[in-house]
């Protein structure tokens, strides 16, 4: 049991670092232009896919990790600029079109990758003993990764001339606008990290899931749970929430089913939605 | 956008005339097309019921399909395990849907915007999540097929297990939905919904209890979206959670989005060249819903008020420079 448990914490905290990336693209991108981006998800998966062809090609995961997230950036780069960019100011117009581009980017995974689900094979074999039962060392790496790109974000933010932009459009366009920051140069960057990060936690999950072009959809609902919980423009909430909730998940999974597990954290998030809209850790 | 109204006697010699066209029809087509255009009469209820949450009442709701779903279960499990007869049954299709959107709506309308939407979403997955866990109910993945009873009203009875006989009783109802579903916009309550999506701020000055209002709306809709799913499972002779799905409610979306939202015809339009054109490619393109996603993201961008709008701003600019 104590074996059981300590598994299923240790996953609950890979798991969830795993998806506090997709949950601060996701929350950038909110943070930013106020819109809940429909096609994040699919660009999860476009992640996984992208990596699965890059191991295909050269036969490492590392490459993979650093190509695929590449990719996912320039054609977020690519969305906003041909396609959100004369819409950004109606959030849920904004909504209705990224599900259209969610639809485009699942379907032509489809018919390029096929519906299949395929696996990646973990560039880590090595396991070590948890009390009686073995861990792979591959989900340890993940974590590992997962903080340091987080820390990444983390100083790419306070550090640096296109993060101090961001933090000022957050806070107040017009006036960011008024001291002559470049709105629309930062609108279209926020959108390819946000979108690297999605793909990144595309790349870390495929070891660990199947890669399919259906993948997306299920995450993309997690990633909205978090970002609710931990309060919608709040980065460190975000990473909070995750890790807290996919914990919860995990743990709860061993004493009921999972799909009561995942209703039960829904229940929870309709609950924040009306009492805290702000999320747990907002003001 | 009232040109309608303005000739009440264009409306109903056009109206007359679909139905008449559509009534013939079946006497010169195969079997094939007839199921092709009943599932068309469902999909069209489906959408211009979300068409008065999402084009009157400013309310984008994804969790249509729960509504959709639940209505399918109803007539199914009604008539399955009950032996109840498809007139009742399809009465407790708008009944017990409305129910759960009354539930729903009770707390969905608290929010607004972005909000709403998830918390929407949030709603369908649980009730998807449920049918597809509670299998003694539901029949869980495989979902549940049953054999509807004929309708019978008087004298008058229908055989649902023809495929002629089905499609004239969807078409008879649905054509109904349209007209109950006019009078329900042209009416006063009708110019409340759409003051509340113009300016929610303004309408409440006015006095009006917005929540409430918003909350009539989404049960309407949801009763609504209730009835399409029993008639398609009435179509399908099957209900199974996969109708249940959130992305279910996408289909309303785009139909509403690409034919026009905030009025009435434009979702039968939109729905009618969707289906069409994902009937015509199904032939040579395995993933149907691209085209379709490509259609949604181009409409939005380009023409948000839909094809209907376009003709319409068209028509305008004829009047102007004539």
């Amino acid at each position: 049991m104590i074996s059981n448990i300590s598994i299923a914490l240790m996953n609950g905290i890979v798991w969830g670092l795993i998806m506090a990336l997709i949950a601060l693209g996701l929350n950038l991108i909110f943070g930013l232009l106020h819109v809940i981006n429909m096609a994040h998800g699919a660009l999860y998966m476009l992640g996984a896919v992208a990596a699965w062809y890059l191991i295909e090609l050269t036969g490492s995961f590392w490459i993979a990790l650093i190509i695929a997230p590449l990719f996912v950036g320039i054609v977020g780069i690519m969305i906003e600029r041909g396609l959100i960019r004369t819409i950004e100011d109606k959030p849920i117009i904004t909504i209705i079109c990224t599900f259209g581009i969610m639809l485009v980017i699942q379907e032509l995974v489809l018919m390029i990758f096929g519906g299949a689900p395929r696996r990646i094979d973990s560039p880590i074999t090595q396991r070590f003993p948890i009390f009686e039962l073995q861990y792979p060392a591959m989900r340890i790496m993940i974590a590992f990764i997962s903080i340091i790109l987080m820390s990444g974000l983390w100083i790419f933010l306070k550090k640096t001339k296109y993060g101090l932009w961001m933090r000022a459009v957050v806070q107040d366009r017009e006036m960011a606008v008024g001291l002559g920051i470049p709105v629309t140069k930062v609108y279209m960057w926020t959108f390819a990290v946000g979108s690297a990060l999605a793909a990144f936690s595309g790349v870390l999950a495929a070891p660990i899931v199947s890669v399919e072009f259906m993948m997306g959809r299920e995450v993309l609902i997690m990633a909205f749970i978090i970002v609710i919980v931990g309060g919608m423009g709040n980065l460190a909430g975000s990473v909070v929430a995750a890790v807290l909730i996919s914990l919860i998940q995990g743990v709860g999974s061993i004493f009921v089913s999972p799909s009561m597990a995942m209703v039960f954290s829904l229940a929870i998030l309709i609950i924040v939605l009306l009492v805290r809209p702000q999320g747990l850790f907002g003001e | 956008m009232s040109s309608w109204k303005e000739k009440p006697f264009g409306f109903t010699l056009i109206f007359g005339l679909v139905i008449l066209g559509l009534v013939i029809l079946p006497f010169f087509t195969e079997l094939y097309y007839q199921t092709f255009l009943t599932e068309l009469f469902v999909w069209i209820l489906f959408a211009i019921s979300f068409d008065l949450i999402f084009g009157y009442t400013g309310l984008l709701s994804f969790g249509q399909a729960l509504f959709f779903g639940i209505g399918g279960y109803t007539i199914t499990i009604l008539t399955r395990k009950y032996g109840l007869g498809t007139e009742p049954g399809l009465l407790l299709c708008i009944l017990i849907p409305m129910v759960f959107a009354w539930f729903v709506g009770y707390f969905s309308v608290k929010l607004t915007g972005i909000h709403f939407v998830i918390i929407t979403i949030i709603f369908a997955i649980i009730a998807n999540i449920i049918g597809d866990t509670w299998t003694s109910l539901t029949g869980g993945k495989d979902g549940l097929t049953f054999s509807p009873r004929p309708f019978r009203l008087g004298f008058f009875q229908i055989n649902l297990m023809d495929i002629k006989g089905n499609y004239y009783f969807v078409l008879a109802v649905v054509a109904l939905c349209y007209l109950i579903l006019r009078r329900i916009v042209q009416s006063p309550l009708g110019k409340i919904f759409v003051s509340i999506r113009e300016n929610e701020e303004r309408a409440r000055l006015i006095g009006y209890h917005v929540q409430r209002y918003k909350l009539i709306a989404f049960i309407i809709a949801g009763g609504l979206s209730g009835l399409a799913g029993g008639l398609y499972s009435l179509t399908l002779k099957y209900a199974g959670a996969g109708y249940l799905h959130w992305s279910v409610s996408g289909h309303a979306v785009v139909y509403t989005i690409v034919g026009g939202m905030g009025t009435l015809i434009g979702p039968v339009v939109g729905t009618g060249i969707i289906l069409s054109l994902e009937h015509y490619l199904v032939n040579f393109l395995q993933a149907t819903d691209l085209v379709v996603g490509i259609v949604l993201v181009v409409m939005v961008l380009l023409a948000p008020k839909g094809i209907v709008g376009l003709i319409q701003s068209r028509r305008k600019k004829g009047k102007a420079s004539a």
